[in-house]
């Protein structure tokens, strides 16, 4: 779907399309993580990478893809580059170059220690936030600095998501972007793109509990949660509206 | 050949086997055999495997370890006794290991003492040395390992897990090769679940290092079918259960007893009254015995029962409570109190129910029912301290439902109509433990390795394909576990047919995650100061949705949200739980006392209503009466029962039985939804299905899915042992409809529907959980660090998820559902009811009620089941039964 007349958030998937800098943007994609866990003796397969490369080149076949902006975290460790971690991106790298696309890298707090692979996986990485035609992305860790001539800010990092309650309990969680304003301009928050991120509740958790310092200016309740799953990305309407859902509407009451 | 044995050997056959000191010895303290003792005597000396169920105070360990302290004897007079392991004993219980080395060390002292005696100075010039006996477990400290090593006892006494170690160290395994006997106690206990499993393999794999058959001897309780447990003792060989005897003295021990109810009227009587009775019940079988054995079910009904027995009637240090919350310590001193004969009384919730030296007992009392005939047999058999002793016990019901089950079980209990037990086949994922298990220790050849584990009865139908994907999973072949070097724990060569070790770390994997008790989750409940209030298990958040309320240490709480492995919530405002169904800590329904009740509701019902006129007066007619007064029953308990019974049938027409479901369409009275500002009845489509839980969970699926896909709306249930409910929140569903419906379900094969639906629920999380952990795709502990289940928990959906992705026929993910279907549901047998009800052998019928019947009303109160809501559950109970009464008046 479309939220305005360039940004098309890529139906079922956690994949922004912008149009006037043909541009796919993606976050939080912590390659490695399967690695990392099995370190710790959880050994998960090595399915997010290929995931993400199946729904990138899904997107591209009816796209002009030029570049590829990552909006941080597009590794996992904070130590270092682990293993598995550099297997990944060589092979992220890789694709990227076969495909023609130039990689941005905006890092994020995972993303220590990249620079040493930037001339060797030709990435091109900025320190805090990168302003690539009207748009500014950052990570979301730190607020943005430079808004001035940007209309629209996008960041990743709060891995945003709803919780829906069904009639009879069961708890649905879908990722979701965020969309609102902060000081006058529009504000993109993406969900993450790893395989094995489910996501943090953000209607009902409590403000004081997320991440990203923005959020101390800009009043999520306010803002459109469009939800992603079951292959379709649909407006679920402002947050205030989901936690009176969560909290109320569905919820048996007792008349005696 | 698996043999029951009918008639017992002389005492003279059985004595004379006997090496002369053990033989005088065992004369001058017993003076004669118990019943299973005059066939074992002689089939051990014999090197026969042996099977023998009894019992407490049978003299069922004497039974199994007399004839083998014989052969040592035999061996230590020869000057043949060497240090090497002669005989292992394996029980699930530490304690009870502590309990048999203590009751061993008499007996081998005292005969030493004998032949000392007897041989003077000889017995250093013939080395006629002393039989010894060590424990080994995870209490074992180093310091004695090592002892251990360097002089292994004759008699090892250890744990399922502990042995299953043993045979992996290289340097210890030598010493088991001498082993003739292996001894497995409470045989019951471990039939029936992975643990068993997991020892069966063990067992085999023991026998395959000692190169040859040793005498395998089986002792537990009361166990049916005891063939299976026999076939589960002694294995396969060539495609046909091994040698065994069956020695089945369960029955040597008389019973006594009754099902009690406390009043009369279990609807009408205030709660608190009740209990009064209760407990002056309670008391009144304390003070009329020596000693008594309370179990109650749940640990925190075995807390509020000590409690109020000491407030009430001023019990003070002789009475205890022991269960599995409370350490060790404080276990093993009442267990040793007991035996002292120092307490009066002693509260279960389950722990006492294993073989644990206890002393004598004359009474056992059960609160509430045990859900199963063998269980009940088991329990009240701990009663008596000889087996000429009687058997004492009561059954206190609790509620209506409660107190026909009760009836019915010791019924069948006094008939010996036990309920079946069944072992988990083809588990595989304690089948991948044992792969790495025998990877590190040898290069396998692959058809030797599935044939050593065919052996094993609880593997003897395994699909040789599910061990070769094994084969293909732990050697990561599988697609996206293809990184060897992280993934793999054995080596596997297809072109050779060979697997074996990868290298040093997957012996440390094997030896520090072995095991198949999952690591459960408990969630820390926080307010939203984070002040932490206490722990609630992670199955129980996860039936929390936001504003739900929940009684946590005696208050209400209301559930904020959840983050990570913390739940918040605030102080609740409203005083009505909404706490979804939630039955964790029970026990389910047998299906073949589920069968017994049903018959007894068809009987009795019919009975009841030929009688039905001249019952106005509420008195028990003669007919029924002379009924009831077969039943193990006492006075309030026979008033109860007919009530209940005239209740249904003026109300409804009729009472469901095992050939007939009942099925009422009816609406909640209490619960209403509003829904776009107007206020709408939850309807209930009430399946009075008794078959047990096990079986009415899969039906209540399938039908729900059902109904689901037809109304296009969500359908909650509420699943029980004597039925099930479906709620849909604002439709009328018509009788055709249900009719239509059930006719459609009735003909389905199930497993596929109830896969899909599976696939997405916590259970399928939860349960993958265990089996990956099992199966060594999450370990508990590696590299030195403990893995927290908090970090499995939270990855245990993604790991399900891109499990899924692989293949669904990933061997763990086959193990998950197999498990979830056969072990926690009974899949086979839901269908088979499905096609009874094709067939007409089971019939339905369909009715429309005002408000829900009398027999639905423990069913729908499911939800307030929990023993802290005694109160709001018992008012809910009421209300309904005011309705039902209003409307036959």
């Amino acid at each position: 779907m479309f939220i305005n007349k360039n940004i098309e958030l890529i139906d079922g998937t956690a994949m922004a399309y912008i149009n006037d800098i043909s541009a796919v943007v993606i976050s939080d994609m912590h390659l490695g993580y399967e690695g990392t866990m099995a370190k710790s003796g959880i050994f998960m397969p090595q399915v997010n990478l290929k995931q993400i490369i199946k729904n990138l080149d899904a997107a591209m076949e009816k796209r002009k893809v030029e570049f590829l902006i990552i909006d941080g975290d597009i590794k996992n460790e904070f130590a270092g580059v682990g293993e598995a971690e550099f297997d990944e991106l060589y092979k992220f790298a890789e694709f990227a170059k076969d495909k023609k696309m130039r990689l941005v890298l905006i890092k994020g707090n995972h993303d220590n220690f990249v620079e040493r692979y930037k001339e060797q996986f030709k990435f091109d990485i900025h320190r805090q936030e990168a302003k690539i035609g009207n748009y500014l992305f950052f990570h979301g860790e730190d607020m943005p600095q430079k808004l001035e001539s940007a209309k629209t800010l996008i960041m990743g990092h709060e891995h945003p998501a709803i919780s829906i309650y069904s009639d009879v309990g069961k708890e649905e969680r879908l990722r979701c972007f965020l969309y609102g304003k902060y000081k006058r301009k529009n504000l993109l928050v993406l969900p993450a793109i790893s395989y094995f991120s489910n996501g943090t509740p953000v209607n009902t958790i409590p403000k004081g509990k997320l991440l990203s310092p923005i959020f101390k200016h800009v009043n999520i309740d306010e803002m459109h949660a469009i939800a992603i799953g079951y292959g379709s990305t649909m407006d679920f309407g402002k947050i205030k509206e989901l936690k009176k859902l969560a909290k109320n509407n569905l919820h048996y009451q007792k008349i005696t | 050949m698996i043999e029951n044995l009918n008639k017992p050997f002389s005492d003279n056959e059985n004595l004379s086997v006997l090496n002369k000191y053990v033989r005088e010895w065992f004369v001058a303290n017993f003076g004669e055999l118990t019943p299973p003792q005059k066939f074992t005597f002689k089939l051990i000396h014999e090197r026969e495997s042996v099977l023998v169920t009894a019992p407490t105070g049978s003299g069922k360990t004497m039974s199994g370890f007399l004839s083998v302290i014989s052969a040592l004897f035999d061996y230590s007079i020869k000057g043949k006794l060497e240090d090497g392991v002669y005989c292992i004993y394996v029980s699930p219980l530490r304690s009870l290991n502590n309990d048999i080395y203590r009751n061993l060390l008499k007996p081998l002292d005292e005969i030493y003492d004998m032949i000392i005696k007897d041989k003077g100075l000889d017995i250093i010039k013939s080395n006629i040395k002393k039989v010894s006996v060590g424990v080994r477990t995870g209490d074992t400290t180093q310091q004695e390992r090592r002892k251990q090593l360097l002089k292994p006892p004759n008699i090892l006494i250890t744990t399922p897990e502990s042995l299953a170690i043993m045979i992996n160290s290289k340097k210890f395994v030598e010493h088991l090769k001498s082993c003739e006997f292996i001894i497995i106690d409470e045989i019951h206990e471990l039939a029936s679940n992975k643990r068993g499993v997991h020892l069966s393999l063990t067992v085999e794999r023991l026998t395959e290092i000692i190169g040859r058959n040793v005498a395998r001897i089986g002792l537990g309780a009361t166990i049916h079918p005891i063939e299976e447990a026999a076939k589960f003792l002694v294995g396969y060989e060539n495609g046909e259960p091994r040698n065994c005897k069956i020695v089945d003295a369960t029955w040597s021990k008389k019973l006594e007893v009754v099902a009690m109810s406390p009043v009369n009227d279990l609807i009408y009587v205030e709660n608190a009254k009740i209990e009064d009775e209760l407990y002056k019940q309670i008391d009144a079988v304390i003070k009329s015995n020596r000693a008594t054995l309370i179990f109650t079910n749940t640990r925190s009904g075995t807390e509020r029962v000590i409690f109020n027995l000491k407030k009430r009637f001023g019990y003070g240090e002789d009475i205890a409570a022991h269960h599995s919350s409370l350490s060790r310590e404080a276990r093993m001193d009442v267990e040793e109190l007991l035996k002292k004969g120092s307490l009066k009384c002693a509260v279960t919730s389950t722990s006492l129910e294993l073989g644990v030296d206890i002393g004598s007992i004359d009474n056992v009392v059960q609160l509430g029912s045990p859900k199963s005939v063998t269980r009940a047999i088991q329990r009240i058999g701990r009663a008596g301290h000889s087996y000429k002793a009687i058997a004492k016990g009561e059954v206190m019901a609790l509620d209506r439902d409660d107190l026909v089950e009760c009836s019915v079980m010791l019924d069948a209990a006094m008939k010996r109509h036990l309920d079946s037990f069944e072992i988990p086949k083809n588990s595989l994922d304690v089948l991948a433990q044992h792969i790495v298990g025998m990877a590190i220790t040898d290069n396998w050849d692959v058809d030797k390795a599935y044939k050593l584990v065919t052996k094993a009865y609880p593997y003897s139908t395994l699909d040789r394909n599910d061990f070769m994907s094994l084969l293909d999973y732990l050697a990561g072949n599988y697609v996206g576990l293809e990184s060897r070097n992280v993934y793999s724990k054995i080596v596997y060569n297809k072109e050779e047919n060979k697997f074996g070790k990868r290298g040093g770390l997957s012996q440390l994997i094997y030896m520090l995650n072995l095991g198949t008790i999952p690591d459960e989750v408990t969630i820390g409940v926080f307010t939203t100061k984070n002040k932490w209030i206490g722990n609630i298990e992670e199955e129980f958040l996860t039936k929390l949705k936001p504003g739900d309320i929940f009684a946590l240490g005696g208050r209400l709480y209301e559930f904020q949200y959840a983050k990570e492995m913390k739940c918040y919530v605030v102080e609740a405002k409203s005083n009505t739980p909404t706490i979804p169904p939630w039955f964790s800590e029970q026990l389910p329904l047998s299906y073949e006392l589920a069968n017994e009740i049903g018959k007894f509701r068809g009987s009795f019902s019919e009975i009841v209503e030929r009688n039905m006129r001249k019952a106005a007066d509420k008195l028990i007619p003669d007919e029924v009466r002379k009924f009831l007064d077969k039943l193990p029953m006492d006075e309030n308990a026979k008033i109860a029962t007919y009530g209940y019974f005239y209740e249904q049938l003026v109300f409804a027409g009729a009472v469901p039985n095992e050939k007939l479901i009942l099925i009422e369409n009816t609406i909640d009275i209490e619960e209403q939804v509003v829904k776009k500002g107007k206020i709408m009845s939850k309807h209930f489509i009430i399946f009075h299905s008794l078959f047990g839980r096990r079986i009415n969970d899969a039906l209540s699926r399938a039908f729900a899915i059902e109904l689901s896909e037809r109304l296009d709306s969500e359908v909650g249930i509420l699943v029980s042992d004597n039925g099930f409910v479906l709620n849909v929140a604002d439709l009328e569903i018509s009788k055709s409809e249900i009719d239509r419906m059930i006719k459609d379900v009735s003909g389905m094969d199930i497993t596929a529907m109830l896969k899909q639906n599976i696939r997405r629920t916590e259970l399928m999380k939860r349960r993958f959980r265990h089996v990956a952990s099992r199966g060594f795709m999450i370990l508990r502990n590696y590299k030195g660090f403990k893995v927290g289940v908090g970090k499995q928990q939270i990855n245990s959906q993604l790991l399900l998820n891109s499990v899924e992705e692989i293949d669904q026929n990933f061997p763990l993910l086959k193990e998950t559902y197999r498990e979830i279907f056969y072990d926690l549901m009974d899949l086979e047998r839901a269908q088979k009811i499905l096609s009874e009800i094709k067939e007409g052998k089971i019939k339905y019928k369909i009715i429309k009620t005002d408000v829900p019947s009398p027999f639905s009303h423990k069913m729908i109160t499911f939800g307030y089941a929990d023993v802290m809501m005694m109160d709001s559950k018992h008012l809910y109970l009421q209300r309904l039964h005011k309705s039902v009464m209003e409307r036959i008046k």
